[in-house]
């Protein structure tokens, strides 16, 4: 029960100095809202065939948004030693890594929660019922988790490398492919008002399947990579 | 159909080619290592030669 | 001794190699749709079927370097990385050449062809990665997570994308040149796995063998530069 009280305690920490200096919500929001709009002049908002996809262009926004968030995350401790410091204490890595990844959780989904009204208003999205919305909520869930799950975990690997803006973009796009697949496609169908047939199951599937594997897998790893 | 010679003379001739091109540039980095090499253990040398005068 | 392993293992594969190109071109009758290009397949399988498994091995070395804790794994697992890559750029441009033929176009985002790209795309970054590292415990010891993450991941992505494509049907024909090959057409298919394999085992070890001569140059330098 200690491990899971630890990593709330990082995330709460994590989460207050998100809040009191809003640097990564407000970078990720403005530039979730500039790529929609970059995106409106690619394609055109009001076709029909766009608004097949425009729930596909949604997670793309949210992924790249993302990255700036997970980018902030273990980078905010290299200054005055804070990761050295962290990593001494008792708190075990893997608590650390816990705490790190429930707190980008809560603001990316805040960011998303900040871009779904711009984005029902931009690419006038009907919802058809509230259980689409609901449905949909769970499927930025599922997403947006295996999205931080793995995005976290390659923060505390390319916190210490030169070039990390660079390399975490780079390595952690086509991790996250399963779950980005996932979340497009059932949006897509939810977007547009498409009934979710049973073959679309598979996906919610690959979602919780995605999360579960890869929670696992960090977790287990995660104190080879910080400390060694 | 002409049997479709062309592409399979390109599909063969891109692999082979890729292997080629690998091997080669294993031997060179092979001889940059080994010049390299052999630089670092000349200063090692005359690192020694200095410190013993 | 090494030396002597690698020369023979290179004669062999290129002996093996030759024989077969010669009973691919002069043995085995065209295939009846397409003619002649099929024979590509020839190389196109083997490559993948080796570079493929050669990245769970690589896999497999980086987890016993993180139990070990011994370098030589690293180097191991980094030098299979790197030839499984070059056969996967082997397969992926001869599956290319192939496809056009077979479907006209040169990319139909096929389950396989893509996430061989996108295998190639990770492991493209786990070498900027290793060369972004100086310190050879710390390259080693993120070099086998990544490694660790990048087969798990690749295995998802195939299955992923294969329920994907189902949904959304391209210009797609199952590449299953296995399924219904005359009996004499499957022979050279085995010898060439097992000459591709050999051929892999010599890069793989030359390389390793630069490994070491490059850790050597390392250790060196940091003793001269100790005074």
């Amino acid at each position: 029960m200690s491990f899971l009280r630890r990593a709330l305690a990082i995330a709460a920490k994590d989460l207050r100095s998100e809040i009191r200096s809003k640097e990564s919500i407000n970078a990720s929001v403005a530039f979730a809202l500039v790529i929609l709009f970059l995106f409106s002049l690619a394609f055109d908002p009001t076709s029909d065939e766009v608004r097949e996809i425009a729930g596909g262009l949604l997670w793309l926004v949210f992924a790249f948004a993302g990255t700036l968030i997970l980018n902030r995350s273990f980078a905010r401790e290299l200054v005055n030693d804070c990761l050295d410091a962290l990593l001494a204490s008792p708190v075990s890595g893997a608590q650390l890594y816990l705490g790190k990844v429930i707190a980008n959780f809560v603001i990316l989904m805040v960011v998303e929660a900040l871009s779904m009204p711009v984005f029902s208003i931009f690419y006038n999205v009907h919802w058809k019922d509230a259980q689409t919305i609901w449905i949909f909520v769970g499927v930025m869930l599922l997403g947006t988790w295996g999205l931080t799950v793995i995005g976290t975990l390659f923060s505390a690997m390319t916190v210490n490398l030169r070039l990390r803006e660079l390399m975490l973009p780079m390595l952690v796009y086509p991790m996250m492919i399963p779950a980005l697949m996932g979340a497009i496609t059932l949006s897509a169908l939810l977007v547009a008002g498409e009934p979710l047939g049973a073959d679309n199951q598979i996906w919610f599937r690959l979602l919780v399947a995605f999360d579960v594997i890869f929670t696992l897998l960090s977790l287990a790893f995660v104190e080879t990579v910080l400390v060694g | 159909m002409d049997r479709n010679f062309e592409y399979m003379f390109y599909g063969f001739t891109a692999a082979w080619l890729i292997v080629i091109i690998y091997v080669i540039w294993i031997a060179l980095r092979e001889r940059r290592l080994r010049d390299e090499l052999d630089r670092v253990k000349r200063m090692l040398e005359d690192q020694e030669r200095e410190a013993k005068k | 001794m090494r030396t002597k392993l690698i020369i023979l293992l290179s004669v062999l594969a290129g002996g093996l190699l030759a024989w077969n190109l010669h009973t691919i071109f002069l043995k085995v009758p065209d295939e009846a749709s397409q003619g002649a290009v099929f024979r590509v397949f020839y190389f196109h399988f083997p490559a993948a079927v080796t570079s493929f498994s050669c990245f769970f091995v690589a896999m497999f070395s980086g987890l016993v370097y993180l139990r070990t804790r011994n370098l030589r794994y690293d180097a191991a697992a980094a030098a299979i990385n790197e030839v499984a890559f070059t056969f996967a750029l082997i397969t992926l441009i001869t599956g290319m050449i192939w496809g056009r033929i077979i479907w006209g176009i040169w990319w139909a985002w096929d389950p396989r062809i893509t996430s061989y790209f996108i295998c190639l795309l990770m492991y493209f970054g786990y070498f900027m990665m290793r060369r972004a590292i100086d310190e050879p415990h710390r390259r080693a010891r993120l070099s086998a997570v990544l490694s660790v993450l990048a087969s798990v991941d690749i295995v998802i992505v195939w299955k992923s994308i294969e329920w994907f494509r189902t949904q959304h049907p391209g210009p797609v024909l199952e590449i299953r040149g296995g399924g219904g090959m005359a009996p004499g057409m499957e022979a050279p298919l085995f010898w060439n796995v097992l000459a591709f394999l050999m051929l892999e085992t010599a890069l793989i070890l030359v390389r390793m063998r630069q490994q070491s001569i490059q850790s050597e140059i390392e250790s060196l330098r940091r003793y001269a530069h100790a005074f």
